[in-house]
């Protein structure tokens, strides 16, 4: 069991290191790179601006039962974004984004492995990782950072909705403390988590979609085991930045 | 001539999305009558039971507490950041997991894991012809591939939130011992102030409803596969989209329908 983690965890870095390899050494084609992002981007825009909408909202929700005891309901917007943005948004955002740019990539590769499209594109001489793994994969780390972004940015007007339904504050009274208690290391840390994310996303799901075999049963194991994966190193990341993230603090501030 | 055109080209969607509602509703009613016809399809079940829920619980559990901590510490650090105090965390901690996070969280994930695994075969089966196989051989292809996935799935739906629920608060009780200083016995005793027994109740039926949707929406998509690799992808991920945005309504529903039930 404990081998058969580790063995999955060195295949998947090899293959990192096959796609960096194969990003280095050849010419990168722009076209079927922007081709995958706009194909991404497309697919998932509603469903990460939903999933940001909804983590601000719960959020929001959450602080004003808090501050509400306190009378301190005007510091609601600034508490809740800043709570979005740092941790909570990026993890709950990752989690729909894995479910859905994840399944569709390894179920497509999945189903080209299996019905040997991929040994023909190498019959045909040309190398599978550089045609269809590298466009996808670059195209998935871009598009996913920007999605988890604009899932962030849409957090603030899900927690801006809530705010003035639920907790019944005006929304200028919601978005004037949002510059005070919202910091650039909040947003930076945000941002670093996303980019992490995306490229936790884009190495598994391609590897995972690559490594298919066995059928249709196969393609189904393969999402599967996608969503499990990502899920699972996705949380490992997130724990991983924060803590690399207190050291760096520590070592620059000293706090 | 110009006005058909015009009045065909606005037609054409409305048509379209008035038959997929239609067969995505007689799918559900199908599935929901043909689970009370005997024989029953127990061992089947079963198979799909343990590989919804048993096999999704560990994985679920791990992500779902996780969650749970990282809104914790984050809601204690901000609130600390504000008014210097964090001593309504835990028990709001608590109301925020039976209430929204424990049923939703556990559904979304699900969702990417079973709904995307159940999309992509049924997919497969289709683009393969197994499924017009089965109606060669006279068998109902929602009653043999449906029926169980829809009953597991209600039944794994309630099973895995009640205990995705269990666990997360003990891990919330842990971690306002260890992070934030509050004995296991003051996190109790916030709890009994904010929860109530009716909080799981209402928990248990959300998981129910989220259950009850995932594999309909995915032998729906499955359905409709069209070939090649690219519709299993299109298919799983149609799928993973329309159950994760159906859960987030139903779940804005059944919380506003519970709100007056306190």
């Amino acid at each position: 069991m404990i081998g058969a983690i580790f063995s999955e965890v060195g295949l998947t870095v090899l293959f990192l290191r096959d796609i960096v390899r194969t990003a280095v050494r050849n010419p990168i084609n722009g076209h079927l790179i922007a081709e995958q992002i706009v194909k991404v981007t497309q697919q998932s825009f509603a469903t990460t601006a939903l999933a940001g909408f909804f983590v601000g909202a719960i959020l929001t929700v959450q602080f004003t039962l808090q501050v509400k005891q306190f009378g301190a309901l005007g510091y609601l917007g600034g508490l809740a974004t800043s709570g979005t943005i740092r941790e909570v948004g990026p993890l709950l955002i990752a989690f729909m984004l894995s479910g859905k740019v994840g399944a569709f990539t390894s179920a497509e590769l999945g189903t080209m492995r299996v019905t040997e499209q991929i040994d023909a594109i190498r019959c045909l001489g040309a190398n599978p990782l550089l045609e269809i793994i590298l466009p996808r994969f670059i195209g998935i780390v871009i598009s996913s950072f920007f999605l988890l972004a604009i899932g962030l940015f849409m957090s603030i007007f899900g927690g801006l909705l809530m705010g003035v339904l639920f907790s019944g504050i005006n929304p200028d009274e919601y978005l004037r403390h949002i510059p005070t208690i919202v910091s650039l290391v909040s947003i930076a840390s945000g941002l670093i988590k996303c980019f992490v994310f995306a490229l936790v996303l884009a190495t598994i799901c391609t590897y995972k979609g690559y490594a298919t075999t066995g059928g249709a049963k196969g393609v189904g194991r393969a999402v599967v085991s996608t969503a499990v994966a990502t899920m699972v190193c996705i949380v490992i990341a997130d724990w991983f930045t924060s803590f690399i993230g207190d050291v760096v603090m520590f070592l620059f501030i000293g706090d | 001539m110009i006005f058909e055109a015009q009045a065909a080209r606005i037609g054409r969607p409305i048509e379209e999305s008035y038959r997929a509602t239609r067969e995505f509703v007689s799918l559900f009613a199908q599935a929901i009558i043909q689970s009370f016809v005997p024989p029953y399809r127990v061992k089947d079940i079963f198979k799909q039971l343990s590989f919804m829920a048993a096999e999704s619980a560990p994985v679920v559990i791990f992500c779902l507490c996780f969650a749970a901590v990282v809104t914790i510490i984050e809601s204690s650090f901000h609130m600390k950041l504000i008014i210097q105090n964090d001593s309504l965390v835990p028990g709001f901690a608590a109301l925020l997991i039976i209430r929204e996070l424990g049923a939703v969280v556990t559904a979304l994930l699900v969702t990417s894991r079973v709904g995307a695994g159940i999309a992509a075969e049924v997919g497969s089966m289709q683009i393969t012809e197994q499924i017009d196989a089965l109606k060669m051989l006279g068998i109902n292809p929602v009653r043999f591939l449906v029926v169980p996935r829809f009953v597991a799935s209600l039944l794994g739906g309630v099973l895995l939130t009640i205990i995705a629920n269990c666990v997360c608060l003990y891990v919330a009780m842990l971690v306002s011992e260890v992070k934030l200083g509050y004995t296991p016995g003051s996190f109790i005793m916030a709890m009994r102030a904010f929860v109530h027994f009716k909080d799981m109740f209402f928990a248990t039926i959300k998981g129910a409803c989220f259950g009850a949707v995932i594999p309909i929406f995915s032998c729906y998509f499955g359905f409709r596969c069209k070939s090649g690799a690219e519709g299993v992808g299109l298919a799983t991920t149609n799928s993973v989209v329309a159950t994760s945005v159906a859960i987030i309504i139903i779940d804005f529903v059944l919380s506003w329908v519970f709100s007056y039930l306190y």
